[in-house]
C-alpha cells in the first residue's frame, strides 16, 4: 500500500478523481462503486478491477477531504438490485482533478497533487 | 465456482471487518459493497463471463482490497474509541459541576444566586451539541463538538473572572484559590474533551485537508 505524504492525493485517488471528470465531461455527473471500478479499467487498460477495500477506502478519503460528496440512490430507482451509493465531484475535486492532468501533461507524470495549499 | 457463493463470502468478510463499528459506518459499508458485487455478476453476466471467471475476479478484488479493509477499520475504530471518550469526559464533567453547584456551590455562600451562572455552561452545551448533531459527515460533527466544549470551558473561565470581579472570593467560604483551582479544573475536563473530539475528527481527516469544500 502506498504512504501518505503530508498534503497529498495517493496515486489511485488521482486517478479517481481523473476519472471521475471524464465521466462528468461525458455528462455521468453521478457514479457509483462498480461504475467507476469498471471505467478505470477501461481508461488504465488493465485486466483487473480495483479491490474493493482499496476503492472504498479511497473513496471515502475523498469524501472526507471534501472533493466528493455522495449520497443513496432512490430505492424507487433500485428495482430488483441492492441500492448504490452515487458519488459526485465537487469543485474541490473537479480542480485537483484538472491539476492532476495539468501536472501529468507537464511533467510526464511523477509528481502527486497537493491537497491544500501549506503542507503539515 | 458460483460467483454468489464468493460473492456471499465477501459479504460475511465485509460484516466481520465492520463489526463492532458504528452501526451507521458498518452499515453503509455493508450496503455499498453489496450493491457492488450484484453490479460486477450483473455486468459480467451480461459480457457473456464465465461463471468461473466472474466467481474468480470477485475473488481477487477481495484479497487485493484486504489490506485496505483492516487499515480502514483500525482508523474507523481509533476515532470512534477518541470519540466516546470525549463524550464521555463532557457528560461525566458537566455532572459533577452540576452536582456541586447543587450540592455546596462555587461561588460565595451555599445558595449565591451566582452560582446560576453555570447553566450558561451547560446551555452551551445542550445547544452546541445539538448544533453539531446537524452536521452531515462524521468528521464534521466530531469537529463542531470540538469547538462546542471549547465554547463551555471559555463560559466556565468567564464565569470565574466575574466572580472575582463581583468580590465573591471575599466570602469567608470563599478564598482565591478555591474559586481559581475550582474553575481552573472544570476548564481543563472541557478543554480536554475538546481536544479528544478534536482527535476523533483527524482520525478521519489529515490535519491539512480541508473538512468540507
Amino acid at each position: 500500500m502506498s504512504r501518505r505524504k503530508p498534503g497529498t492525493l495517493l496515486p489511485l485517488e488521482t486517478e479517481i478523481l481523473e476519472t471521475a471528470l471524464s465521466m462528468r465531461h461525458s455528462e455521468q455527473a453521478s457514479f457509483h462503486g462498480f461504475g467507476l471500478a469498471q471505467s478505470m479499467r477501461e481508461q488504465t487498460g488493465s485486466r483487473s478491477l480495483t479491490g474493493h477495500g482499496t476503492l472504498y477506502k479511497a473513496l471515502s478519503r475523498l469524501e472526507e477531504f471534501g472533493m466528493l460528496t455522495s449520497r443513496w440512490e432512490d430505492a424507487a430507482a433500485a428495482v430488483g438490485r441492492p441500492r448504490r451509493r452515487l458519488y459526485e465531484l465537487t469543485g474541490q475535486g473537479a480542480r485537483a482533478a484538472e491539476q492532476a492532468l495539468a501536472d501529468t501533461a507537464d511533467h510526464a507524470g511523477g509528481r502527486f497533487p497537493r491537497v491544500a495549499s501549506e503542507p503539515a | 465456482m458460483k460467483p454468489e457463493r464468493v460473492a456471499k463470502l465477501v459479504a460475511r468478510w465485509v460484516r466481520l471487518y465492520t463489526r463492532g463499528l458504528p452501526a451507521p459506518t458498518a452499515r453503509r459499508r455493508i450496503d455499498e459493497i453489496d450493491a457492488d458485487l450484484h453490479d460486477h455478476i450483473a455486468h459480467e453476466r451480461s459480457q457473456g463471463t464465465s461463471d468461473r471467471r466472474i466467481g474468480l475476479g470477485i475473488a481477487s478484488r477481495m484479497a487485493r482490497g484486504l489490506a485496505a479493509d483492516a487499515s480502514w477499520r483500525g482508523q474507523r475504530a481509533k476515532a470512534t474509541t477518541a470519540y466516546r471518550s470525549a463524550v464521555c469526559v463532557a457528560i461525566a464533567t458537566a455532572f459533577f459541576l452540576f452536582w456541586l453547584v447543587g450540592a455546596v456551590g462555587l461561588i460565595g455562600t451555599e445558595g449565591d444566586r451566582a452560582d446560576m451562572m453555570y447553566g450558561g455552561v451547560l446551555a452551551v452545551g445542550i445547544l452546541g451539541a445539538i448544533v453539531a448533531r446537524f452536521q452531515p459527515r462524521g468528521t464534521a460533527r466530531a469537529f463542531g463538538m470540538a469547538r462546542v466544549l471549547v465554547a463551555m470551558a471559555l463560559v466556565q473561565a468567564l464565569i470565574a473572572v466575574i466572580a472575582l470581579i463581583a468580590g465573591k472570593h471575599e466570602a469567608a467560604v470563599t478564598s482565591v484559590a478555591e474559586l481559581v483551582g475550582l474553575n481552573a479544573m472544570f476548564v481543563a475536563l472541557f478543554a480536554g474533551s475538546a481536544w479528544l473530539f478534536r482527535h476523533a475528527a483527524r482520525k478521519h481527516a489529515p490535519a491539512d485537508a480541508k473538512p468540507r469544500d
